[in-house]
């Protein structure tokens, strides 16, 4: 079953068409990525999908209901969250209350929301800084905090807004182990990532957009292969035909 | 109908003064994203300034523009540097500086009471001024001398301060800033120089409205409030950052204050620039005529 | 005695002291610096509820104090019903405006919402101030509302002495700080401190971020009117320009921030620095040295602003887990950091 489904999506700003008829689908279970130069329209995407942003047009499925103009907060207490590209960090409050903010979402009582984000501490190897101001964070660590506010929401689908971006590469292959773990829980998860290295690893499909559009579709060694890919990350003088 | 006409006239003339008062609200939000609740104090200030220049010299109370405008000018510029910029320094992330507006407060009670500290609560003005309740008869109309002078001296200032941002070097950085403070310090100039230069102009202007009040308006410690919130209030119809806006701004709730008695007991008409100011921040928060940054 | 025992037993004194204070002062000069202490430590906590937590700049709360002043007044003074229900009217009237208010107005950015509280706040007093008669409801003008003290008794909300209104007003702070309490270590509380902080991140985590606002808002401002009946009625004479004056406003905000916004204590802290500062500097210099107390508010609040923008609480907290720290030796696991930073 897919749990998500996008179909012909278009977003506009002014006269920007920053998505252009973009569909995709994901199967429950699946990590999907999504990959494409800098301003390709990734994250205008993400945010459509997220409740950000009201689409131009087009329509979005999630678990077969049309959330086309769902605000975010609807859209997290029905099972989907996302992370921010640029951390956006409870600075002032400690790691423990950011994602108790996150387990909210399943309970009004403190004890239990309590709990539950101990445990998703627990889960991500990060119950040693459960104290710690979030302002005081490293970027890997503000990453990671990132993840565990949306996983302590219990999530069915999470978009990752590109997590891995600023990590060094020991932490970007702790990064990739986090998510293929969350994957086992049965997480369907949706990636934005600049990082092939990671992206290639992690995706079992991967979706390939330029300008907007869909401009290749498939596994990740289809994609990796395929000239349309190679030529809008390299430029036209890079094909050799 | 005259009265009208006559009251109208006058209206925008106080008008137009009410805008000058605003000026350098509008301009200070503009770079330094904050709203200065110290504004009508410094106006307050200005006016003692150019009371006692005029008092102490006897001269023309424009002639007191030579002295006001450039202490006010080194006032604003020295505040900002020594009080304003280490809030800014420790809260470089926050968008939205709360804590500057609360300052800028601060700094508004410390003048106004030590105004009354210093002067007493006294209502002073000047007697013999040379433009005192001099009158401008135009047929059946009389239009206010000083309020006239007020409405030359409005509109060169803003214009001036417009071709300073426009054509010299520092209004350059000054728009520059206003727009992303950031690429602007990318670009070499120095943010805090560039905050100082703002307040301090916007200082200056105030000193300036305070030469054209003092002729017929009462010189008290907590005058200011009074301006304070109407150049609040002149500056959100115009929209917040434009300098043509806040004349506009000022013109039109001069019109109220003035035609709005003709019709209805006048302390209502108070009620109905506050109606107006609510009705405008809910409905278009970017001010009357839409422009935010017209320089 | 552990160190939670030792916060226990510090609060249980303060409780003490506070409720024995009247039998030991019998001056009604300092009951009455006492009771306005209180009353504004209760203003500033029930402003903190939607100024502190939910990070955005009322400066207009006076308008609710006026709308809790007038309603309760109008309503015993006319109808005879007694402030004690009146209160609770005004309370509800406010919660309304407040939302009402809060409406448009949550949606703005920093400055602009601090703007429309101020004018909503002098709106009110204009409005106030203009009419003498609203429908069957005399509100009296600019001249205000005198309330005769003939019905002396507890049901008519009227006493000989100070003490009663003391006790009123210490259980009313007692109780604003109790709900402060909840609400910090509650779904809400964590929503409003999200939702001040980062409202994207937080609309993301399923916080509706608006209705979070609003129902802080309605609470501040029902809290607040109950104040402005208290005020009434230890007065006896209300007027637009006592109850709703843009001075008002700006102290609570002022006490706040200097006290600490956004912490249980904050508000407490500032009224009890600030307060006597305020009364002494009039008692003793009001004919000499008008204004004093304001100049000195003036210069703490930019250098509490400067030094720590946090507002002293943090420091004071800081100091007193440090005097613990040396008592008991080594930093025990501190469960309240989180909460009160």
């Amino acid at each position: 079953m897919n749990i998500l489904e996008i179909k012909n999506l278009v977003k506009d700003f002014g006269g920007l068409r920053a998505v252009d008829t973009l569909s995709l689908s994901i199967e429950e279970g699946q990590i999907l990525g999504l990959i494409g130069p800098n301003g390709a329209g990734k994250s205008t995407a993400f945010n459509c999908i997220a409740g950000v942003y009201p689409p131009t047009g087009g329509d979005i499925y999630f678990a077969g209901e049309k959330i086309n103009r769902s605000k975010p907060w609807n859209l997290c207490k029905k099972g989907l969250a996302r992370t921010f590209q640029i951390v956006k960090p409870f600075s002032s409050k400690s790691v423990l209350y950011n994602v108790m903010v996150g387990s909210f979402v399943t309970t009004d009582k403190t004890s239990v929301a309590k709990e539950k984000a101990l445990n998703v501490l627990r889960l991500l190897q990060f119950e040693d800084k459960k104290d710690e101001r979030a302002g005081n964070l490293t970027i890997a660590e503000r990453k990671r905090l990132e993840i565990a506010r949306a996983l302590a929401t219990e999530p069915k689908l999470l978009l990752f807004d590109e997590v891995m971006a600023g990590l060094r590469p020991a932490e970007v292959d702790e990064m990739v182990q986090i998510i293929q773990n969350l994957r086992h829980q049965g997480i369907t998860i949706f990636v934005i990532e600049h990082i092939m290295r990671a992206i290639m690893a992690l995706s079992d499909r991967i979706v390939v957009i330029h300008f907007g559009k869909k401009i290749a579709e498939g596994s990740p060694q289809e994609v990796a292969s395929d000239e349309n890919v190679i030529k809008a990350y390299l430029g036209d003088e890079y094909v050799v035909s | 109908m005259i009265y009208i006409l006559e009251d109208a006239i006058n209206g925008v003339l106080m008008g137009s003064i009410y805008g000058l008062t605003a000026l350098g609200l509008t301009l200070i939000f503009g770079v330094l994203k904050v709203i200065n609740f110290a504004h009508g104090s410094l106006l307050m200030v200005g006016m003692y300034a150019a009371y006692w220049a005029i008092i102490l010299t006897g001269v023309h109370p424009y002639v007191a523009l030579i002295i006001v405008a450039p202490v006010m000018y080194l006032f604003g510029y020295y505040l900002q540097d020594i009080v304003i910029k280490p809030i800014f320094k420790a809260e470089k992330d926050v968008r939205e500086p709360i804590t500057v507006i609360i300052v800028t407060t601060g700094v508004w009670y410390i003048l106004d009471n030590l105004t009354l500290l210093i002067f007493g609560p006294t209502y002073r003005n000047i007697q013999d001024n040379p433009l005192k309740g001099k009158m401008l008869e135009i047929g059946e109309m009389f239009i206010s001398v000083p309020k006239l002078w007020g409405f030359v001296t409005a509109v060169v200032t803003a214009a001036a301060v417009y071709w300073f941002l426009q054509k010299t070097r520092m209004g350059r950085a000054i728009r520059a800033t206003s727009l992303d403070r950031e690429a602007a310090s990318l670009m070499g100039i120095n943010q805090f120089k560039v905050y100082n230069v703002a307040f301090g102009i916007g200082t200056a202007t105030a000193g300036i409205a305070a030469v054209t009040l003092v002729p017929f308006y009462n010189i008290f410690p907590s005058v200011g409030v009074l301006f304070d919130i109407k150049g609040f209030i002149i500056v959100v119809l115009g929209g917040l950052g434009s300098i043509g806006g806040a004349i506009l701004g000022g013109i039109i709730i001069g019109l109220i204050e003035s035609i709005a008695p003709q019709f209805m007991t006048a302390t209502w008409t108070e009620a109905i620039v506050y109606g107006l100011f609510l009705v405008v921040l809910f409905v278009k928060p970017s001010g009357l005529f839409g422009v935010k940054y017209d320089w | 005695m552990t160190r939670q025992n030792i916060n226990r037993f510090a609060l249980i004194l303060v409780g003490v002291v506070a409720f024995g204070l009247p039998l030991v002062l019998r001056s009604p000069t300092y009951l009455h610096i006492l009771i306005l202490l209180y009353l504004y430590a209760y203003l500033t906590s029930s402003w903190n509820l939607v100024g502190g937590f939910a990070g955005v700049l009322p400066l207009g709360h006076s308008a609710f104090i006026g709308i809790g002043a007038y309603a309760s007044t109008i309503l015993s003074l006319q109808y005879g019903i007694s402030p004690w229900i009146g209160m609770i009217v005004g309370g509800i009237l406010a919660a309304i405006v407040g939302i009402l208010i809060g409406f448009p107005t949550f949606k703005m950015r920093g400055a602009y919402f601090a703007l429309a509280t101020i004018a909503f706040g002098e709106g009110i007093r204009v409005m106030v101030e203009n009419v003498d008669n609203l429908g069957p409801l005399k509100i009296n003008g600019p001249r205000g509302l005198q309330i005769p003290p003939t019905n002396i008794g507890f049901g008519n909300y009227m006493f000989a002495g100070k003490e009663p209104y003391y006790y009123i007003i210490l259980v009313m702070l007692l109780g604003i700080l109790a709900i402060t309490y909840f609400i910090s270590r509650s779904k809400l509380g964590y929503y409003l401190n999200a939702g001040g902080e980062e409202p994207e991140a937080a609309m993301a985590l399923g916080v509706n971020v608006a209705r979070a606002k609003l129902i802080a808002m309605a609470m501040s401002s029902f809290f607040t009117a109950l104040a402005g009946t208290f005020y009434a009625q230890f007065t006896l004479y209300i007027h637009p320009k006592s109850v709703i004056s843009l001075d008002f406003s700006f102290e609570i905000a002022f006490i706040a921030l200097i006290g600490g916004r956004g912490s249980i204590a904050g508000p407490v802290l500032g009224a009890l620095l600030l307060r006597p500062v305020s009364d002494f500097s009039r008692i003793y210099f009001g004919s000499t040295l008008p204004g004093l107390h304001l100049i000195i508010f003036g210069t703490v609040l930019i250098l509490v602003m400067i030094f720590q923008p946090r507002g002293l609480q943090e420091p004071l907290t800081r100091a007193y887990n440090r005097l613990l720290d040396k008592i008991f030796g080594g930093t025990e696991q501190k469960e309240i950091t989180h909460e009160y930073s």
